[in-house]
């Protein structure tokens, strides 16, 4: 990758729950604290943000800037547009590599109520590109899951005992994180016992919606030095799209963004997916985890299902994935607890009972469909 | 009951689906379809393009059954059955629509299907699909 070397300083999340009464501003200024405290640094050693939210949930990067005190940001971004908390990310790691900030919050903000089709009121009319959907009862992001799910099995024969192996192996890393919301092991009866929402996605399929907040800070090498953590590198990182952006209508629901995204940030490093020593793939589905171990090249395409089910995503498998048991347990996050387990994994020593020995390379993922995202980091 | 409210782009749409065709916006250089309407052809950059009916027929790209409704119209149909369908006049060219008159254990990848349409309020028809005449499903049924 051209330009400075970004590190990943400061890390920290607010109070997380499923209802904890808590304004987006209150979980932003927590989240920002703990990254801040986990850095050792204040806002006045910050002069760059950038945010990501849902449009209806929305915290300006210029709005986290004067609520935390940064006194004159540099440079900032918030976006409300494509792979959830990894926009951000890359949007914060490109501007320290370019020298537009040194140092930069970025931030991922989600209350429960309201970020699902399932607690939202939807009208009785439809504009838009919901015109095309919402007639039929296509308003929740499940139901296109369940049609990428459907199509791999059509594909290449998936079974639902396959995604049920994800789901399963997840929450046996949850189990052991004491952070995770959803901490008991789960049984294949367990999975199969769960209620389908858009068949064949079942609820176990998807992530459990919580209000968080989340932050990372990010840094140039040389600043990184001198802090409290040991810091973690970006080694290369990429965006990828589709022929076009609805998830419902692209192409190639096997092989969407993820695989663009993928061969863009390897044909930006030296490093080989043999090389990795952990994932943290995006599950805001089950299936999404499984459609990027395919596209990253850690199995073959079509192979996921087999894959996951041998045991590879464990702590003793080829490719420990989600050590922190993934969205699907911990919440959503929207992709920022990706990039903040991986670094506690790259650090060393932070993530007990499910920390992967010796770990040095991390890969970590965002979204699938019209719009994704990954990143290599390395420990430091 | 959700209704779907028209814009400049798409009333043509909602209009043909009233008069029982499907129609979609086709590009008048290249000939290439494209689907949700957008003003400019992706194959070529044209920004002349215009309604052309299609034959409606197609077949089953993915799908998956509704057993959650989102919104309280939806609850007593459930379980049913989503669908994407590729039609037949351009590969990759699809349309997401309910898929009637089929079990959903009986629909698979591949299947043929057919546009149909059905009134849903005063003047509002969407276009559904149902499996193409002359299929026989998994389960023997036509």
């Amino acid at each position: 990758m051209a330009g400075r070397r970004v590190a990943i300083v400061g890390i920290g999340y607010s109070t997380v729950g499923r209802t904890t009464g808590l304004t987006l501003e209150e979980l932003a200024a927590q989240a920002a604290k703990a990254a801040m405290d986990d850095a050792g640094l204040t806002a006045k050693d910050i002069d760059g943000v950038a945010t990501h939210s849902f449009p209806h949930q929305l915290v300006a990067a210029t709005q986290a800037a004067d609520l935390i005190g940064i006194p004159d940001v540099a440079w900032y971004s918030g976006s409300v547009d494509g792979a959830a908390y990894s926009v951000a990310a890359l949007h914060g790691a490109a501007a320290v590599a370019s020298g537009s900030c040194d140092t930069c919050l970025t931030l991922r903000v989600v209350h429960r109520a309201g970020a699902a089709g399932n607690t939202r009121a939807h009208p009785d009319a439809a504009a838009g590109t919901q015109q095309f959907l919402a007639p039929y009862g296509v308003l929740s992001a499940v139901q296109w899951a369940g049609m990428y799910m459907q199509r791999h099995m059509a594909e290449f024969g998936t079974t639902e005992e396959q995604f049920g192996a994800f789901a399963i192996a997840q929450r046996e890393y949850a189990s052991r994180n004491p952070d995770a919301l959803l901490r008991t092991p789960l049984t294949m009866d367990d999975y199969l016992a769960a209620r389908y929402v858009a068949a064949p996605a079942r609820l176990l399929d998807c992530d459990y919606p919580v209000d968080a907040g989340s932050a990372l800070i990010f840094t140039t090498e040389e600043r990184a030095r001198d802090l409290r953590q040991k810091p973690v590198f970006f080694d290369a990182w990429a965006m990828g799209t589709t022929d076009q952006t609805d998830f419902h209508l692209l192409e190639d629901m096997p092989r969407s963004s993820p695989w663009r995204a993928a061969e863009r940030m390897w044909s930006r490093t030296t490093l080989r997916p043999a090389d990795v020593d952990v994932a943290g793939l995006y599950d805001g589905f089950t299936f999404i985890a499984m459609q990027w171990l395919e596209a990253l090249g850690f199995c073959g395409l079509g192979e996921s299902g087999p894959f996951v089910e041998s045991g590879a995503t464990r702590l003793d498998g080829s490719i420990p994935t989600n050590t922190d048991g993934g969205a699907c347990n911990v919440g959503r996050r929207h992709g920022a607890n990706f990039f903040i387990e991986v670094t506690r994994q790259l650090r060393g020593g932070q993530c007990g009972e499910r920390q992967v020995p010796g770990a040095e390379v991390g890969v970590v993922s965002n979204a699938v469909g019209g719009y994704a995202s990954c990143a290599l980091l390395t420990a430091g | 009951m959700i209704v779907p409210v028209p814009d400049r782009l798409t009333a043509f749409y909602w209009e043909a689906a009233r008069r029982g065709e499907l129609q979609l916006l086709r590009c008048d250089g290249c000939g290439t379809f494209r689907h949700w309407p957008k003003p400019m052809c992706r194959a070529c950059g044209s920004m002349h393009l215009s309604p052309a009916t299609v034959s409606g027929r197609g077949t089953v790209y993915s799908w998956t059954v509704a057993h959650q409704a989102f919104h309280p119209a939806f609850a007593d149909r459930l379980p049913y059955v989503i669908v994407v369908v590729e039609l037949e006049e351009q590969a990759g060219l699809r349309v997401l629509a309910t898929l009637e008159d089929v079990a959903p254990e009986d629909v698979t990848a591949g299947m043929a299907v057919e546009v149909a349409f059905t009134e849903v309020a005063p003047d509002v028809v969407l276009p559904v699909f149902r499996p193409a005449r002359g299929h026989v499903s998994a389960s023997g049924a036509a």
